[in-house]
């Protein structure tokens, strides 16, 4: 077995032994929801089916009933859709690449981590598709053969690649968080009582045996989709960034776009994690499992990445100086100093200077800074795609063509929509699937668990 | 041999043949119920039979059948007999003339299948006239549903023989009471109109015939009577003119009908012989925006500056001097006074009010500059304008008299356009019978007891003689639309003539010695006419009763025809409302433009919304007893402080859905036909009014975008060195090694552009005036839509092609680095355009680039090049992402927001796309584009296609000058040329090695097909 150095703080707090952990994360689900679910499902859905309306109303009516303009062609459609992508970020690099580097502290979190990263890509997903003005040619993008004759897609073009990115990166994560699903839902299976759900979950579960061969094949299929996954990471915000990179626009077109979109996507991800899991072990009370050890952790990941974009920033208009070219310095100076100035403060308040708070252990390890930052950290992000897409557009080379740009009720509500079916998502997912993923984190309960590292204390001093 | 073999059909009949032959007898085997059923009492209760059930269920099928297989009944009826000649899908041409009193041009209509779908200038007329955005945008008033469509008699509909009947015994009994009968219109130019006119006052003994115009010239009309014995504008000849000094004159824009650009810009071609033009006057106008030089002064200064330069001149050439005030300007007019001394013979001073004292000064000043005979024409003199206000003045107290017994108006509208024009609506009521010829129950037809509907100029018969000897010619290309009649024709009718129109004016041009088929074919005939030599005009010996005031100290209005509106006789037209206004670049509106300094004294304010529209504050302007309320404030770089100015021909009621209720109605102000009033009060209101502005930033920032040169300069320093210290030098790039250009710089694979065509576009600065016509042009040629009001506020014209306005800003970089502003604050000052700035025009349509950033980014290859240099648009695989409008540098992209064809519950305003008559000023040749869909200039591919086969045809190459863009055909001035650069002998291959060429934003590296040429002032040195 993994010996931990006692050192070390436990991972999960409290006196438990296997069945403790399987009670713990088999409750939420077999138990009745308590009424603040029921309420937080209603708003969540109400907040969903207006969205929904908002996009039948610009499908039925034309894009013309968002705010956009002749100059400003993206604002809230692609904001939205690169913060949710950078949202989805989180979950793949703590499944993933915390995997790869057996960070232990990630199996208490990696399970909703992901299901937010399934569930964020869906609402970015969604936005490709309604920004369109054509919406019933969005398959027009797919490179499927067709009766147009030599008639294909552009490979030149960015959006093609997202198309591309975006859905292997879909692909991969519902596999990956699929298979680390099946012996939790094995577990359930085997406890669940009513016929109906036991059913369900012995679909759910591939006929999970838990047999020695069983454990072997998870492990290897993990460590592939790992393998897999771990590229993806930085491929599918590199691929995004890369839609205003490759762009002629001063202020998008930039070679630091990869790695700085990359940063700010894990920055976000890590934010939205914090976000969902300190509600989620408040009310599921999972303080056991989600410690403060973990928050802590993740603030640190805040902090660094936070860190990084605040260098990505500075160095933009270090360039935009350097660079020599007077559209470039303009755009900069534009973004700090004209008319969307506030969204640029904004962004650097939120993005870069709140996150160095978390220097002090103090605030790192309270909760409820963590939850204000981390809600502000998401706060900062929505406007720094809004800074790169609407600052850069609004003024760009021809100072005839320069406009402004404001959102209609539509794109609010719209954006209100993503986030209700998010929360519509996560609510659900919150009630029926394992929300830690225990089997995974029961091999660490005899090495991390705070009852048993005690044991081994006593043990040395035995010896 | 015969056989009487037998042959069973089954060995059951072998076996029992009795059986076998009882069931072939009968049907069914089995014993049916027939008779049971037939007599059942159920049944027989109804009375559809089976075999009737059958039949309705065979024929509802075959009904349903057909009614889902059928297409939408179209409204299109076949031809019965084809006309000759016409040939579908091939267009055919004639030449025409557009005159309604106002405008005047000598066309080439387009027509297709029978209907003009395009007018464009006579190319051979010797005389085109002004042709301006509104003449090409007429086609479309064409189509206009809201159009009067049958006679009326009071408000009903009546028949043209009750009408006729009426008004011929009103005239027998007005002149039976000795009670005048008067012809009111507007400036009539057409020999044959006048004829017609003649032929109804002949008749009748009190009749005669009124001309008063809207925006009036009738006191610069008296002084040409005074200076030339002739009540009528001599020729300007601005071809002539080293130096054009224009006090006042919006000569480019709307003037004394006379359109001199074309002329104007012959002498504008950098070089040693380039004129200068000073302008100085009040607002800042379309020439103004055009001059080397411009003057900001009050119009009550007006006189003392032509007094000012008279002096100056009669000094130098010995003749008395007139006591006169100082002006503003003195100090300049030294300068301008040597200046035209220096040119004597070549050069031009020309006013622009209607103050029979300025008039009678700028002729006296052309006198002892001896333009007489050389700029200034003796012998030729035009008809275009020649409206009498004391006439109508006369007319006016005659009918508040009882003395009018019938009055007849044509193509004029005085009860809207005449500052008197309430008291003449009220004096209507006074005259037995009040008749009006007019095309819409405008203001003044409303209010007349009957109605003639009058027909389209490009429905009509008739003739112009703008100048003497050059006559032009109006022809029909479609049947009248609707029940209408010409008001020549209902002269001829009421003075009981029984040939129509049509006859009359052939029979006419055979009179007058011309062949009546060759007229029509070319549209214009010229005559010499024989000088006549005892006219001596002189205006220097009658400066005696010429009085030069005081300038006012008070506010001051000057009233103004704008490009796309002129006087409103076209109001209801979407392209021309929608049409932004070259200089404020506001589009649906007028307003009063106002001096940031003058704004900000009487706290009225702009301000931009979180969208970016402007709204401005509302002001009520008092003249006199004339108010006009609610009339929004617009600030305006370059316009005189105490003045404030403000544009007719807006604020109309009854002419439709596009035209009504835009802006507010200023020809009150124009008492006795003034264009400036004095002493005028303003009272600030309550509210902001919405502008629909589509050019929100009114600086080029320092950036490359218009380049332009003194013309020592260009005369003097080359374009380009060794050292890279010419004037028209390509941007250059520190790299590690050497500095770079950016043609030199590539990441991609170049197209082969050396063989087949390379389409590519030039755009000269210096000749484009910016007057809009390609605008409205390319709008006919691509029916472009029109989006309104609203959706232009929300910056989403749809404009291909747009003209640039740029103001010169008083910070600049070399300011900044001189004085040692930083950046933050040298932007932030850059964005504000001086108080009287200069002012530049740039044209921008799709540039055609051949690395265009919008193609590469396109996912569905919906934008890709051609072969021949163009960027195309495939309009059925574009899915609308939008990626390509943000990717391109220009934004010469435009996307379809909202359907704006057959939508006409969102966009009826336009109903050249949304109403069933409206659409049929739609070029077949071009899709019209669905809701989605990126759109943007292609170059009028289908014309290059036209081109293309028509020289294929022939078996030839395409020669230069067959394929023309609609904008190029527009282009009074030449500024735009379009052609293959791979033909050596192209004016655009020639073009693009001119030393003023570069090409806008060049160090994108976009390698664009349109090229500019660098704009030339000619300052002083």
């Amino acid at each position: 077995m993994h010996y931990e150095s006692p050192v070390r703080e436990p991972l999960i707090t409290g006196d438990k032994s296997y069945h403790d952990i399987t009670v713990d994360v088999a409750k939420p689900i077999e138990t009745n929801a308590p009424r603040s679910w029921w309420i937080a499902l209603s708003i969540s859905l109400i907040a969903f089916l207006w969205g929904v309306g908002c996009i039948l109303y610009t499908i039925g009516t034309g894009i013309g009933t968002w705010g956009l303009n002749r100059t400003v062609n993206w604002a809230w459609d692609i904001t939205n859709f690169v913060w949710w992508v950078g949202i989805g970020h989180a979950g793949t690099l703590i499944s993933a690449v915390l995997l790869l580097f057996r960070q232990k502290w990630r199996m208490s979190i990696n399970r909703s981590a992901e299901a937010m990263t399934i569930f964020a890509v869906v609402q970015a997903a969604l936005f490709p598709g309604i920004h369109m003005g054509r919406i019933w040619l969005a398959y027009f993008v797919f490179p499927i053969p067709n009766q147009f004759g030599s008639l294909w897609v552009n490979f030149n073009s960015p959006l093609l690649w997202d198309v591309f990115a975006i859905s292997t990166y879909f692909s991969v994560s519902l596999v990956f968080w699929y298979v680390g699903l099946i012996p939790d839902f094995a577990m359930l299976r085997d406890r669940a009582i009513r016929p109906v759900q036991k059913h369900i979950y012995s679909i759910l579960s591939f006929g999970w045996g838990g047999k020695a061969k069983h454990w072997q094949r998870f492990e290897e299929v993990s460590l592939v989709l790992a393998g897999l996954a771990t590229p993806l990471v930085l491929s599918v915000h590199t691929i995004v960034s890369m839609d205003f990179a490759t762009s002629v626009i001063p202020g998008w077109h930039t070679t630091i776009f990869p790695p700085y979109f990359v940063a700010g996507a894990i920055f976000s991800g890590f934010a939205m994690v914090q976000t969902l899991l300190i509600i989620m072990r408040k009310m599921f009370k999972m303080e056991d499992y989600i410690t403060i050890q973990h928050i802590e952790m993740m603030n640190i990941i805040i902090m660094v990445t936070g860190s990084i974009v605040g260098i990505a920033y500075i160095t933009e208009l270090f360039m935009a100086w350097y660079s020599g070219v007077e559209y470039e310095q303009y755009a900069f100076l534009n973004r700090a100093t004209g008319p969307y100035w506030w969204a640029y403060w904004s962004m650097m308040t939120c993005n870069v200077f709140s996150p160095q708070f978390m220097w002090f252990k103090k605030l790192r390890t309270s909760i409820m800074f963590t939850f204000i930052i981390s809600i502000v950290v998401n706060i900062g992000m929505w406007f720094e795609r809004f800074v790169i897409i609407v600052t850069s557009l609004h003024r760009d080379y021809l100072p005839s063509s320069w406009t402004m740009f404001s959102p209609s009720f539509v794109d609010i509500g719209i954006f209100i929509g993503t986030i209700g079916f998010f929360f519509v998502l996560f609510l659900l997912y919150a009630r029926s699937f394992p929300v830690i993923a225990q089997a995974e984190l029961k091999t660490i309960l005899k090495s991390s668990g705070e009852n048993y590292k005690k044991l081994q204390e006593q043990d040395h001093g035995k010896h | 041999m015969a056989s009487d073999k037998t042959y069973w059909k089954g060995i059951g009949e072998l076996e029992n043949p009795e059986l076998a032959q009882k069931l072939q007898a009968n049907e069914f085997p089995q014993d049916i119920p027939v008779d049971e059923f037939l007599t059942e009492q159920e049944s027989n209760s109804t009375s559809t039979t089976r075999r009737d059930f059958l039949k309705f269920l065979g024929f509802s099928t075959a009904a349903a059948t057909l009614a889902a297989c059928e297409a939408p009944v179209v409204e299109s009826i076949p031809y019965v007999v084809a006309p000759d000649k016409l040939v579908p899908g091939i267009a055919s041409y004639y030449a025409s003339t557009y005159d309604d009193g106002y405008d005047y041009a000598s066309l080439l209509v387009k027509t297709r299948e029978g209907r003009p779908i395009k007018v464009d200038v006579n190319p051979d007329a010797d005389y085109k006239g002004d042709v301006n955005a509104r003449v090409h945008a007429s086609v479309l008033n064409l189509y206009d549903a809201t159009r009067v469509q049958a006679p009326h008699k009071n408000g009903e509909e009546t028949s043209w023989s009750t009408l006729d009947k009426d008004v011929v015994k009103a005239l027998n009994n007005a002149q039976a009471s000795g009670k005048r009968i008067v012809v009111l219109t507007s400036s009539v130019n057409s020999p044959s109109a006048k004829k017609a006119i003649q032929t109804l006052t002949d008749k009748y003994e009190t009749a005669s015939h009124v001309s008063v115009d809207a925006f009036s010239y009738s006191q610069a009309l008296d002084a040409s009577e005074a200076v030339f014995g002739t009540r009528r504008f001599p020729f300007f000849d601005l071809s002539k003119a080293d130096r054009v000094v224009s006090i006042g004159a919006d000569f480019l824009g709307q003037w004394i009908g006379q359109g001199v650009s074309k002329a104007y810009a012959e002498r504008r071609k950098p070089g040693k012989d380039m004129s200068r033009h000073i302008q100085i006057e009040a607002n800042m106008s379309l020439t103004g925006s055009n001059a080397d030089v411009r003057y900001r002064v009050k119009p009550s200064e007006y006189g003392a500056v032509l007094a000012g330069i008279y002096n100056r001149v009669a000094t130098a050439a010995g003749e008395p001097t007139i006591n006169a005030p100082k002006s503003s300007i003195d100090s300049k007019l030294d300068d301008i006074a040597k200046d035209l001394i220096a040119k004597r013979g070549k050069s031009l001073v020309l006013c622009g009010t209607n103050d029979i004292n300025n008039w009678m000064l700028s002729y006296a000043i052309n006198e002892l500059l001896g333009n007489f005979g050389t700029t200034i024409s003796t012998t030729t003199f035009s008809n275009l304008r020649n409206g009498n206000d004391a006439d109508f003045t006369q007319l006016l107290a005659d009918m508040k008299g009882g003395k009018v017994g019938v009055l007849i108006m044509a193509q004029t509208n005085p009860v809207y356009n005449n500052a008197k024009g309430a008291e003449f609506a009220e004096a209507l009521s006074k005259v037995d019978c009040t008749v009006a010829c007019s095309d819409k129950q405008d203001e003044t037809a409303s209010k007349a007891t009957y109605l003639c509907p009058t027909p389209h100029a490009l429905e009509s018969w008739g003739d112009s003689e703008p100048f003497d000897g050059h006559y032009s010619f109006m022809q029909p290309t479609i049947r009248p639309l609707f029940d209408t009649r010409q008001w020549q024709h209902c002269m001829l009718h009421w003075a009981g003539e029984t040939t129509d129109y049509a006859s009359f004016v052939k029979s006419n041009w055979t009179d007058w010695n011309m062949n009546v088929d060759k007229v029509l074919h070319d549209g214009y005939h010229t005559k010499s006419i024989e000088p006549t030599s005892d006219v001596t005009a002189s205006a220097v010996d009658k400066l005696a009763s010429v009085k030069v005031g005081k300038p006012s100290q008070g506010m001051e209005v000057v009233l103004y025809e704008k490009t796309g509106i002129g006087v409103g006789n076209l109001s209801n037209n979407p392209w021309l409302q929608e049409l932004p206004d070259p200089i404020s670049r506001v589009s649906w509106d007028n307003y009063i433009t106002m001096s940031a300094v003058q704004a900000n004294d009487m706290g009225l304010r702009n301000k931009t919304r979180s969208n970016g529209a402007i709204d401005g504050n509302y002001v009520t302007v008092v003249a006199g007893d004339v108010r006009i309320e609610n009339v929004p404030v617009l600030i305006q770089p370059g316009q005189a402080n105490d003045t404030i100015g403000l544009a007719v021909g807006y604020g109309r009621d009854g002419v439709g859905l596009a035209g009504d209720g835009v802006g507010v109605n200023a020809f009150p102000l124009s008492v006795n036909g003034a264009h400036n009033v004095a002493d005028v009060k303003i009272e600030t209101q309550d509210g902001w009014h919405p502008f629909a502005c589509v050019q929100l930033h009114h600086t080029m920032m320092g950036r490359r975008i218009v380049q332009e040169v003194t013309l020592d300069t260009f005369l003097n320093e080359p374009a380009t060195t060794e050292n890279h210290r010419g004037w028209n030098e390509r941007t250059q790039f520190e790299t590690l090694g050497e500095k770079m250009t950016a043609d030199k710089a590539n990441l991609w694979t170049d197209f082969d552009h050396e063989t087949g065509h390379f389409w590519n576009m030039s755009i000269d600065l210096n000749m484009c005036t910016g007057c809009g016509a390609c605008v409205i042009a390319c709008h006919a040629e691509n029916n472009v839509p029109v989006v309104g009001k609203e959706e232009i506020r929300m910056s989403r014209d749809m404009h291909w092609l747009r003209i640039d306005r740029y103001y010169s800003s008083n910070m600049t970089k070399a300011r900044a680095e001189e004085e040692g502003v930083g950046a933050i604050k040298m932007y932030a000052e850059m964005e504000v355009p001086s108080e009287s700035p200069e002012v530049v025009f740039q044209p921008i349509m799709c540039q055609h680039c051949n690395h265009a950033p919008c193609e590469t980014v396109c996912p569905v290859a919906a934008t890709v090049h051609s072969a021949e240099g163009l960027n195309h648009m495939a309009y059925n695989r574009c899915i609308g992402t939008r990626y390509c409008a943000n990717n391109c540098p220009y934004k010469v992209r435009r996307f379809n927001w909202f359907r704006y064809s057959e939508n006409p519950e969102a966009f009826g305003v336009n109903y050249a796309l949304n109403d069933d008559l409206g659409k049929m000023v739609l070029n077949p040749d071009v899709t019209v584009r669905a809701r989605g869909v990126m759109e943007k200039c292609s170059f009028c591919i289908q014309r290059i296609q036209l081109g293309k086969l028509e020289a294929k045809k022939d078996g030839r190459k395409v020669n230069d000058g067959d394929v023309q863009t609609a904008c190029m055909q527009a282009c009074d001035t030449g500024a735009i040329q379009f052609g293959d650069v791979n033909d050596p002998e192209s004016k655009v291959a020639e073009l693009k090695k001119d030393k003023r060429m570069y090409h806008l934003l060049e160090d994108v590296g976009t390698k664009p097909s349109v090229f500019y040429q660098t704009k030339v002032r000619n300052k002083n040195a």
